[in-house]
């Protein structure tokens, strides 16, 4: 019925899909696995519009078809559950449920909200979910705001003629067990009025849910199988291409760390909100992973050691000396180095060339009253983009135009060259393909075993487990747990999300 | 043929293709002396989009250099014979003041340039109207030819004007490619978070960079004053559009991060040749201002770097 034909789509040093062939079936659920940076999410964002193909073509029942927009793609029936919820929290559900087609409801300019409630109750019938339509979003829990988004594109179904096509992207990522379940058992209900796209990172419920699973790996489709011919190890390995052992996280390299003197000190810590009484103690060539859900206070914490946010209490030690001063300046000063999430935007000068990227940080260091050393710069470049193998035609190319992998790599380049000690890590695999991720690994590795502290917010669960010395678990901004991440005694994936959720 | 690609090199092609039209249309506008006295006349507007680039460069506007240039008109006219050629300095550093107070106003407070400097423009404008008694002065001629008179005299067939302007364009273009201020400007421009992620300090960079626009606003006005030998609170009025025009059909976007001091030069070239056409083709006056308007929102929707909205315009 619905038809992805040799889809090609390029971005500036990345190909991001490669003529990939993508079916869907009336009534079928289709699972797409794949590890970050696969593809997963670029073809997710062409099937519903977001994106158009370089080359290729798109049919539903044989018809070629070309979204210009997401609002065309769901004129013909195709809509987006997102993973990062779309509800506007501060709208009513049945606002959120019917934003953007509340005409129908209008009469005379004004919105008959009488109407639209009955309208919305009708969605949520479909959903099972039994809540006032009036009700405020923001005071619904996550697994309910999952299912007003799932009804809200639901309402596709009066809306047009033919067939549905509903992508859920990660759909369970916040869900516990038992609303897994449930969502679960609502899907293969609705299956008989749409055809579902199920991503997800998690082999065992896409397994579960699946008619068919399409595997991606660096943005070519390697492999479709039926479910019941499939197993996890068998799919994990066609995704990553090789065995996840423990070769992948250099887990051979992983050196005993120094335990005098730590590097950071965080003697209860406090930040309104954000988290609460956090302690913990950063030693040389220590990786220490903060592991949480996505808003347990991970990112704040590593925003804390760097000097963008003050805390509201508790003591902060970097190198034997108490922390009274909060800002990015100082942190950077004390020999902080920080890698963000957001690559594009806070990593790397999108528009500033190679050197001037690297010498960012440290242009006290590269100037003399103000002026700067430009041959001294270039001089340095040079040698960093050497030693970490960074792939650019030349030193003047605009940091933009490189691959996610060697943007990463001129991050790190900026704060190994200014001789930073203690390096916080953000999500630094983010998007990045395999082999960059592994060069990523390696240089994790290596600056350890060079004496470096580092913390990490890992990508994936398995990469906070491979890399780190240290687990640290941290739920709704407070302390769960330590683990100890020694080789042959690491703790596992249950062990770690048992503390999480 | 990468659109993307030629985009950096409109700005001078533009300006040659104006020249080639109004030079062919009339062929007196090639005459030298005709053509010196041109760009000699543009030299305060060129000053003053010159410390505008700085302010557009960061991403930001300053929408008070007419004012600043206003109320300097009437600080030197009013401090000449106190002061003399010191003068010059207290002009400089009340336009420096004034833009390092709204840079405050924007970094410190969260309040828009566009805001921060109008409403520093309207304090300025105040100031010179109480300043002036909102009379037109005029200066001492002994008094301003002892001290600037040296200004409009030329060397070897080179106005000093010029030389001034070139000199300040000396300075500008120093600043902007070889100092770690320029250096940190352009990843404000380029990349503000990814700035602030690296540890600079972002609003020191951007304080500075409006109290420059001040400054250079300031020389426009002093040079505005003596050339006309007197000061009064509306006597630069005209020159804010101009400005804003010059510096982003120079091709420094309103987004920031690319373009410069030297493109600036360039699209304040362009506006004189502009300007000289419309004299020939006799449009008047009051109509000038309605083609710079039009050729701004051209410039504007040319240059301006739809990635780094992020879809919401206001």
């Amino acid at each position: 019925m619905y038809a992805l034909n040799k889809v090609d789509k390029h971005f500036p040093g990345v190909h991001a899909l490669k003529a990939v062939d993508f079916q869907v079936g009336r009534g079928e659920i289709v699972g797409l696995v794949g590890e970050n940076g696969a593809g997963k999410s670029t073809l997710m964002k062409i099937i519903y519009g977001a994106y158009q193909p370089d080359s290729g073509s798109i049919t539903i029942d044989d018809t070629t078809m070309r979204f210009q927009n997401p609002r065309q793609a769901m004129n013909h029936g195709i809509g987006m559950v997102f993973q990062e919820q779309s509800l506007i929290t501060n709208l009513t559900v049945m606002e959120n449920i019917f934003l953007g087609y509340e005409q129908q409801f209008v009469k005379f300019g004004i919105v008959d909200w009488r109407a639209m409630a009955k309208a919305a109750r009708h969605q949520l019938a479909k959903v099972k979910l039994d809540v006032d339509p009036s009700a405020v979003t923001s005071q619904l829990s996550f697994a309910q705001r999952q299912l007003v988004e799932l009804a809200k594109v639901l309402t596709l179904e009066e809306r047009i003629d033919g067939d549905l096509v509903i992508l859920l992207d990660e759909p369970t990522s916040v869900l516990a067990k038992e609303e897994v379940e449930l969502l679960f058992r609502l899907v293969r209900d609705l299956a008989k009025r749409a055809s579902f796209i199920f991503v997800s990172h998690r082999i065992d419920e896409v397994l579960e849910l699946s008619d068919r699973i399409y595997v991606m790996k660096d943005g070519a489709v390697v492999d479709v199988v039926g479910s019941d011919a499939a197993d996890v190890d068998d799919i994990q390995h066609k995704m990553v291409g090789r065995e996840v052992d423990k070769e992948y996280y250099r887990e051979q390299k992983q050196a005993p760390y120094a335990t005098d003197k730590p590097l950071i000190r965080f003697d209860n810590v406090s930040m309104d909100k954000r988290y609460r009484d956090i302690s913990f103690d950063l030693h040389r060539g220590e990786v220490l992973c903060l592991v949480g859900t996505e808003g347990s206070g991970r990112e704040a914490i590593l925003r804390t050691i760097y000097g963008l946010e003050a805390p509201t209490s508790g003591t902060v030690t970097i190198k034997g000396e108490q922390v009274t001063r909060f800002a990015a300046a100082d942190g950077v000063a004390r020999g902080v180095g920080y890698v963000p999430r957001e690559r594009k935007v806070e990593g790397i000068v999108n528009g500033m060339n190679v050197y001037e990227n690297m010498t960012l940080s440290q242009l006290k260091k590269y100037s003399d009253l103000g002026v700067l050393r430009v041959g001294d710069e270039k001089e340095m470049a040079r040698d960093w983009v050497d030693r970490l193998a960074i792939k650019t035609p030349d030193i003047r190319k605009d940091c933009g135009g490189l691959s996610g992998g060697n943007q990463q790599k001129v991050v790190l380049a900026k704060w190994r060259s200014g001789g930073s000690d203690i390096i916080l890590l953000d999500h630094p695999t983010r998007g990045l393909d395999i082999g960059a991720k592994e060069d990523v690994y390696e240089m994790v590795r290596e600056m350890s075993g060079a004496g470096v502290g580092i913390v990490l917010v890992a990508d994936t669960l398995e990469e906070a487990i491979g890399l780190s010395h240290t687990i640290i678990v941290i739920k709704d901004g407070e302390f769960q747990k330590r683990f100890d991440g020694t080789p042959g005694a690491k703790p596992s994936l249950y062990d770690l999300v048992h503390h999480m959720i | 043929m990468n659109l993307e690609r030629i985009k950096p090199h409109f700005p001078w092609m533009t300006l040659l293709a104006l020249v080639c039209v109004v030079g062919a249309a009339n062929p007196a506008f090639f005459d030298p002396l005709g053509l010196l006295s041109l760009v000699t006349d543009v030299v305060p507007l060129f000053i003053m989009a010159l410390g505008m680039t700085f302010a557009i460069y960061i991403g930001g506007i300053d929408l008070s250099a007419q004012q600043v240039a206003n109320m300097v008109t009437v600080v030197a006219t009013v401090y000449l014979s106190q002061f003399g050629i010191g003068v010059a300095g207290i002009c400089i550093l009340a336009g420096f003041v004034f833009g390092a107070v709204s840079g405050y106003v924007t970094t410190r407070l969260y309040v828009p340039s566009f805001v921060s400097t109008l409403a520093m423009g309207f304090v300025a404008l105040s100031a010179a109207k109480y300043l002036s008694g909102q009379r037109a002065l005029s200066m001492d001629v002994t008094e301003r030819n002892t001290s600037f008179g040296w200004m409009f005299d030329s060397t070897v067939g080179v106005p000093h004007q010029l030389a001034i302007a070139a000199a300040l364009l000396a300075f500008a273009w120093f600043l902007q490619t070889r100092t770690s201020f320029g250096r940190a400007l352009k990843a404000v421009g380029s990349g503000e978070l990814a700035a602030v992620a690296s540890g600079l300090n972002v609003d020191r960079v951007k304080i500075l960079a409006f109290a420059i626009s001040g400054a250079f606003a300031g020389i426009a006005g002093l040079l505005f004053s003596v050339k006309l030998s007197g000061g009064d609170a509306n006597l630069a009025n005209g020159f804010l559009l101009l400005a804003i025009v010059a510096v982003l059909v120079g091709g420094t976007p309103l987004t920031g991060g690319v373009g410069g001091v030297v493109n600036t030069a360039i699209g304040t070239l362009i506006v004189m040749v502009i300007r000289a056409a419309m004299v020939y083709l006799e449009i008047s006056a009051t109509q000038q201002q309605m083609v710079f308007g039009v050729v701004l929102i051209v410039a504007i929707a040319l240059t301006i770097d739809r990635s780094k909205l992020s879809g919401v315009v206001k």
